[in-house]
């Protein structure tokens, strides 16, 4: 995926672009209404009726490649024979189905029970993370002095791998809900502080210039055009760390749970029902990409060169 | 800053546009213990509603000193008036364009044009409705050519077609100033000269000041009414040259004898 760039900013005309439309200023030039009709609202319409089939075709070769996977997967499962080592995909979906709202009986509770669980740890962390890390940004990119003090500490927890905290966690909190909760924090928090400075720094001085030559005041400015500026770029470091957040909660609740997909999941892998740790990892999957789907859609809504 | 007070004051000098005093002006950039003379004891004056440019190679100081004009920079001596009002911070008396258009990449272009004039209302600067400001956009939208690209996103704008877009959105707040920094240096040659006819065409419609930046000496002697040489150790404006061309003027002009007389003038002066 290329960087975000603000269109215009280095003038970068590609086949995306319109081609120009000549334009003659001079009053009462004839050509300038023909030439203004060439350029026509129409042509803008067409331009991104065309970007919107392009969109569609390439969801659709999209959704072939998963269908080709499961396509596979069916014929392997068929000739293995072997349900514990490879169930095939109706024997999963069968015990999806089964236990979506069945306690298993090793665990104790049903499958959409376990889903929330995991969904609302995430959500959480998640949410405070972000809020955390945008925070910090926002006043790291404002201040040097902020800055210098707090990017050791972010480099020196970013490359740590959060399961690395579990058991030193698990000490300090036991096995509740704040450990799993801190965990998602924890790798989520530098990432988004990290992306926030970047996307920050990025936004261009000029551009903060001309908002306050057209009269917007440093606050308006601020929250109008630094940091809406800054947004997308904000929004990819949030899908980058909402992959990050499943990554931390599954691993804890394979480790040290009494709830959650990570914890079904384990429970199911001890009993050898494969088509039911199948079933988790599936869950895991449609709500990740439900969750990524929505924050892709924010960030359309965000930044418009990237529609189409 | 600027009062709601002389709002009715300003409006009415504004077609004209505002004189620009620059009166022993200095920079000294010092980054890192080295200091670096930007601009040294600068003189300048444009009158109102002339057209100035700027002309000198790179690190001349002419950007920095649009800066400074433009409330962007604090400059060490001297001072700075518009309209007889010294320049203090940025105002959108003074409007300004950038070499890039720095159009908000997340707005369409009719809400491109009407961020300063909401900015502004936001900031109790004006008290414009919603239908007003839709029909002034709507007619900056025609003037500019871009009446059936008000709901384009930037990014599906043609280079030229965006620094119309930038024009109309630094002209939509009426400013007695616009200063210029190479605002078509990244166009190609073409587009260049078409953006040329524009803004003649846009300046006479408007007849506010322009300082315009440029490198270019066919560009300064198109455009100017005037053009200040900038360079020299330290640096500081060499020479103010007349451009005894008539107006109206557009791109052919460039093939007369006069032109070309300018030309070597101001290359002249350069080499000095």
């Amino acid at each position: 995926m290329a960087g975000w760039q603000p269109a215009g900013f280095g003038s970068t005309i590609d086949e995306r672009t319109l081609v120009d439309e000549d334009f003659l200023p001079v009053d009462g030039e004839p050509d300038g209404t023909e030439l203004d009709e060439r350029a026509g609202r129409d042509d803008l319409a067409a331009y991104r009726r065309g970007r919107r089939r392009a969109r569609t075709r390439r969801l659709a070769t999209g959704a072939a490649g998963l269908v080709g996977l499961g396509v596979v997967w069916q014929i392997a499962a068929s000739i293995l024979r072997d349900p514990v080592f490879l169930p095939s995909v109706s024997q999963v979906a069968t015990t999806f189905v089964h236990y979506f709202n069945r306690p298993y009986p090793a665990q104790g509770s049903p499958l959409w029970y376990d889903a929330l669980t995991s969904l609302r740890r995430i959500l959480i962390g998640f949410g405070i993370g972000v809020g955390i890390g945008v925070t910090l940004g926002s006043a790291m990119s404002a201040s040097r002095v902020v800055r210098h003090l707090i990017d050791p500490v972010i480099e020196v927890l970013r490359p740590l791998p959060p399961l690395a905290f579990i058991p030193l966690f698990i000490i300090w909190f036991g096995i509740g809900e704040l450990p799993k909760e801190i965990l998602i924090i924890i790798g989520v928090t530098p990432i988004l502080a990290v992306t926030t400075v970047a996307a920050l720094d990025e936004v261009p001085e000029d551009l903060r210039l001309c908002a306050r030559t057209l009269g917007a005041s440093r606050l308006h400015t601020l929250v109008h055009v630094q940091l809406r500026s800054a947004l997308p770029g904000i929004l990819t470091g949030m899908r980058i760390a909402m992959a990050a957040a499943w990554t931390s909660i599954v691993a804890a609740e394979l480790i040290a749970a009494t709830s959650g997909l990570g914890y079904l999941i384990q429970q199911a892998g001890d009993y050898l029902n494969t088509a039911l740790v199948l079933s988790g990892i599936i869950c895991i999957a449609v709500i990740a990409l439900t969750l990524d789907a929505c924050l892709r859609g924010l960030l359309l809504l965000a930044d418009p060169s990237r529609r189409g | 800053m600027t009062a709601r007070a002389d709002e009715g004051e300003r409006s009415a000098d504004r077609r004209l546009g505002a004189d620009v005093v620059i009166d022993s002006v200095s920079k000294t950039f010092r980054r890192s213990g080295r200091r670096t003379v930007a601009l040294s004891g600068v003189n300048l004056e444009v009158g109102a509603g002339e057209l100035v440019c700027l002309l000198g190679p790179s690190g001349c100081g002419k950007s920095t000193l649009l800066r400074i004009v433009a409330g962007a920079l604090e400059r060490d001596e001297g001072t700075v008036t518009v309209g007889g009002r010294p320049v203090r911070g940025p105002s959108p008396d003074r409007g300004m364009l950038f070499q890039t258009p720095m159009l908000f990449p997340w707005l369409t272009t009719r809400k491109n044009i009407l961020f300063g004039p909401r900015a502004q209302r936001s900031a109790g600067l004006n008290e414009r409705d919603d239908p007003e400001l839709d029909a002034e956009a709507d007619a900056i939208l025609r003037t500019v050519g871009l009446a059936k690209f008000g709901d384009a996103f930037p990014h599906e704008l043609s280079g030229g077609m965006q620094h119309r877009a930038a024009f109309a959105r630094a002209i939509v707040t009426r400013p007695s100033l616009l200063l210029m920094d190479e605002p078509f240096g990244a166009l190609d040659a073409i587009t260049r000269l078409r953006m040329h006819d524009f803004l003649l065409s846009m300046w006479d419609q408007y007849r506010t000041t322009i300082v315009f930046v440029t490198h270019d000496i066919e560009e300064a002697v198109l455009l100017g009414d005037r053009v200040a040489v900038m360079g020299g150790r330290p640096p500081g404006v060499q020479e103010v040259i007349d451009i005894p061309l008539p107006r109206p003027r557009d791109a052919l002009d460039a093939d007369t004898e006069a032109f070309l007389a300018t030309k070597r003038r101001i290359r002249a002066a350069l080499t000095v």
